[in-house]
């Protein structure tokens, strides 16, 4: 018979190696949104105990279950045009900082992590195809990333439902996006412009690839992580980065109390964090 | 110039090598920032980690290369880490302190049994850093180490210290050393006032 009840034991053990894998900290309070899902996994992969399929989770060789829990338990609500006043930011201050040093043979980075379903690198794309004048003498590159493999998969095909693209600017709709069965999909091009990849930011072996990024939108991600991991995670993403270049967190994160690598910021749009200049 | 897909990369050969602990450690030396933080990352699988750590520690001055070792060190947690990062409470280098202070913070459960012991250091400085350590540390047991502070603690900077955070985070239990307090030092003024100011607080919640 099979016995799908969790014990507060099995929470514990399950939380704290979730974390261990992805950063994430899930508080007991948080054990209805996790319950749920580890049950439902639990019935979909026939185990017939929670013991039975936490062996299942940690030995698993290809890490697929694994995989399939954590596209189940992130959070992934975002929206075009979020906290564009950083777009704004990106625009009239990172970029010209930015490329009064660069070498101009070389691209510009800018690096999504985490991108969730696209809406915020395309956002990105749009920003910089309308608003900024470099565009015509600099090659941009655009690198998403996000843990989830079944939301890259909902990010590459590039449609949204009318809500999630509200606050676009109907000029832009108009350019940008054609009506498809199931919503408005985002021009061919502007999706071809970005790059999506599966990445762990809590996993040095994934974060070990990024190098030379001029500006990291790292946003509403280490609200879900602890300080230790969300510690972890800055250090990571200082060694992606070119020295001189910036990181925009989202509106409720702060890199103060997170790593004392980088310096503050402020510009009249936005307030960033950079990674010194003379660092090493 | 245009908006351009980055090229996929072929994963290099430094990603996928699997480096032995004594190129690790060899790291660990290098002129170069990167490879040294590289290096005290991926040391924590080796034997011996804690030890090389605390040692880098002590001889390296390129500060984000200190980040990742006290990262590295609250990681691993052992007792050994714990008693390298209380020896940096005795360096002179102000900074070391300070980084060793926030590192201890997040170790809760391992700074927890040695907490009696450092707020009974023989040096006031030491026990000052411990109370600093409190602040943020999250452990059920904060406010009654804070409790005894007040109550035993001869020096009149580590009292202030301690009753200033007993402001934040006291309760009805620490009223009674708090006015045991007033009446042990009756002739400074700054904990007379501190230690109204946190009764205030407490009773006012
Ligand atoms: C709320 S969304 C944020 C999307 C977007 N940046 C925004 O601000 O609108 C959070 C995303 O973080 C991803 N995520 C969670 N843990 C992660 C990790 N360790 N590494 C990379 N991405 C992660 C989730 O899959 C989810 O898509």
């Amino acid at each position: 018979m099979s016995d799908h009840n969790i014990s507060e034991h099995d929470f514990d053990k399950f939380a704290e190696f979730f974390y261990r894998k992805t950063g994430i900290k899930f508080e007991p309070s948080k054990r209805y949104f996790v319950d749920k899902r580890l049950t439902e996994r639990m019935r979909e992969t026939g185990s017939d105990s929670f013991r039975h399929y936490f062996t299942t989770l940690r030995f698993q060789a290809s890490g697929e279950e694994l995989q399939r829990l954590t596209n189940l338990l992130t959070v992934n609500e975002t929206y075009f045009m979020r906290e564009d006043y950083q777009f704004r930011c990106l625009i009239d201050s990172m970029l010209p900082d930015v490329i009064s040093r660069h070498d101009p043979r070389k691209p510009i980075r800018i690096w999504c992590i985490p991108s969730s379903s696209g809406e915020e690198p395309y956002s990105i794309a749009m920003y910089l195809l309308e608003e900024w004048e470099g565009i015509n003498d600099w090659d941009v590159e655009l690198i998403a990333s996000d843990i989830d493999t079944q939301i890259l998969a909902t990010a590459q095909k590039g449609i949204y439902s009318e809500r999630s693209i509200r606050n676009v600017p109907a000029s832009w709709k108009r350019r940008y996006f054609k009506s498809v069965p199931g919503g408005h999909q985002v021009s061919e091009d502007i999706r071809d412009a970005v790059e999506f990849t599966r990445i762990n930011l809590s996993e040095p072996a994934d974060v070990r690839s990024m190098r030379n990024i001029d500006i990291i939108f790292c946003r509403n991600l280490l609200i879900y992580f602890d300080d230790k991991s969300r510690k972890v995670a800055a250090e990571y993403m200082y060694e992606a980065m070119s020295p001189g270049g910036y990181i925009c967190l989202g509106h409720t994160e702060s890199m103060g109390r997170i790593s004392p690598l980088y310096r503050v910021k402020k510009f009249p749009a936005a307030i960033v964090y950079q990674r010194p200049l003379e660092a090493k | 110039m245009a908006l351009k897909k980055s090229r996929k990369k072929n994963t290099t050969q430094s990603q996928n090598e699997k480096r032995d602990c004594n190129q690790i450690r060899n790291e660990l030396l290098s002129d170069d920032a990167s490879s040294r933080r590289w290096a005290a990352r991926d040391i924590v699988n080796c034997p011996g980690a804690t030890h090389m750590l605390l040692d880098q520690l002590n001889n390296e001055e390129e500060p984000s290369v200190r980040q990742v070792i006290l990262s590295s060190l609250t990681q691993l947690g052992d007792s050994e880490a714990v008693e390298g990062l209380v020896n940096c409470l005795r360096s002179e280098d102000a900074s070391l302190r300070n980084e060793a202070i926030e590192a201890m913070k997040q170790l809760p459960e391992e700074v927890a049994p040695i907490m009696a012991t450092l707020l009974n250091d023989p040096d006031p400085d030491v026990r000052i850093f411990a109370v600093n350590i409190l602040e943020s540390l999250c452990h059920d047991d904060v406010e009654q180490w804070l409790v005894s502070v007040i109550r035993d603690d001869e020096h009149v900077n580590v009292c202030a210290t301690a009753v200033d955070l007993l402001g934040e985070v006291g309760s009805e239990i620490s009223i009674e050393a708090l006015t045991g307090l007033k009446d042990r030092f009756t002739e400074e003024p700054y904990i007379q006032f501190a230690a109204d100011l946190a009764m205030k607080r407490i009773s006012g919640d």
